[in-house]
């Protein structure tokens, strides 16, 4: 699935059939190259950060989040990624041999576990398993 | 925003770059965050190796910084920046300073001379060449040329050799280097091709 199709999707919860927010953005770790959290908008103020593991399904018209699951900031490990400036869409990419290769234009990624599938960019498409940071400056990407 | 493609080369890819084109360059950790920029580069005078570069802040306001980075810290020297691990690998710029002479200000602008005795330019730029973007030595200048090449005053490259006797104030080259002189990068990596095969077969 893309981050462009999930971005702007209702996110539901499973308990109460209510919307708690608006997909806004992913938080990604590149560590494990995978999706660990949503960032919403339009939430009641409790907070703007859905972690993976409170996420029941992605669907095709709604993300469904899982009974007892409540909006946080980002904390511990989770709030360097929740950076906004490490936010993919846009982004530089860089080789680790230095070489520019564009900017992200989208991400497919693994609806069921998070896993990054492939990085398209202005330049191509990269597998997700050649990530290998992520930081405020660009996405670097490991050699193939 | 539209960047320029480089394929990723065979097993033996090298690039040519100008000494001037790398300075400013960023210099990024693996976790992709800029942390300096190329001020200059430090130079292994003997070799011709790069030995380091010193590094300036990023930003407008920024100057040099006290730390530098030494050539054993680079992970990757490419078109766009420069890569680092992380920023451990930085020494501080005195040791760095110590491996080698900084800047080309000992080059630029010295004039080249045939061991024939004629005039081909004066130096304006530093040509370096970097193997599977993990090695770099200096293989030749780009000069700004004199009425002998025939080039109109033009910038011209003309390959570097062992023998090349250089002071601040000239350097002297083998006439037959003369003849592989090119008229840009790409086709200079030829002619450092050509320059190195008939060298071989000199000695």
């Amino acid at each position: 699935m893309l981050f462009s199709e999930t971005a702007g999707r209702q996110v539901v919860s499973a308990t109460e059939a209510r919307t708690v927010g608006i997909v806004d953005g992913f938080v990604v770790d590149p560590a494990t190259a995978s999706v660990v959290a949503l960032r919403l908008k339009k939430t009641d103020g409790s907070g703007d950060t859905l972690v993976w593991e409170h996420i029941h399904a992605i669907g095709p018209d709604a993300v469904i989040v899982r009974s007892g699951a409540t909006l946080g900031t980002p904390s511990g490990e989770l709030a360097p990624l929740a950076d906004k400036h490490r936010s993919l869409p846009g982004k530089r990419v860089l080789d680790e041999r230095g070489e520019a290769l564009g900017t992200v234009s989208d991400v497919d990624f693994d609806a069921d576990t998070g896993a990054l599938l492939t990085i398209r960019t202005t330049t191509g498409d990269h597998p997700g398993k050649r990530v290998l940071g992520l930081g405020p400056y660009a996405l670097i990407l490991r050699e193939p | 925003m539209t960047a320029p493609t480089h394929e990723p080369g065979p097993a033996s890819s090298s690039a040519m770059m100008l000494a001037s084109e790398i300075t400013k360059r960023p210099v990024v950790t693996l976790a992709g965050a800029a942390v300096a920029q190329v001020k200059d580069l430090v130079f292994d005078g003997t070799a011709g190796r790069i030995a380091g570069f010193t590094l300036s802040g990023r930003g407008l306001l920024s100057g040099p910084l006290r730390h530098s980075l030494p050539w054993s810290g680079v992970h990757g020297l490419g078109h766009d920046a420069v890569m680092i691990k992380d920023e451990s690998v930085f020494e501080s710029r005195a040791d760095v300073l110590e491996r080698g002479s900084a800047g080309r200000g000992d080059v630029l602008g010295s004039r080249v001379l045939t061991d024939g005795g004629t005039d081909l330019g004066r130096i304006s730029d530093v040509v370096v060449e970097v193997v599977e973007g993990t090695t770099a030595h200096v293989v030749g200048y780009e000069i700004a040329s004199s009425d002998a090449l025939d080039r109109q005053g033009r910038k011209v490259f003309i390959p570097l050799s062992e023998t090349t006797a250089v002071s601040g104030e000239a350097l002297v080259i083998p006439a037959a280097a003369a003849e592989f002189v090119a008229d840009d990068l790409p086709g200079f990596a030829a002619a450092v091709q050509a320059y190195r095969a008939r060298r071989r077969t000199e000695v």
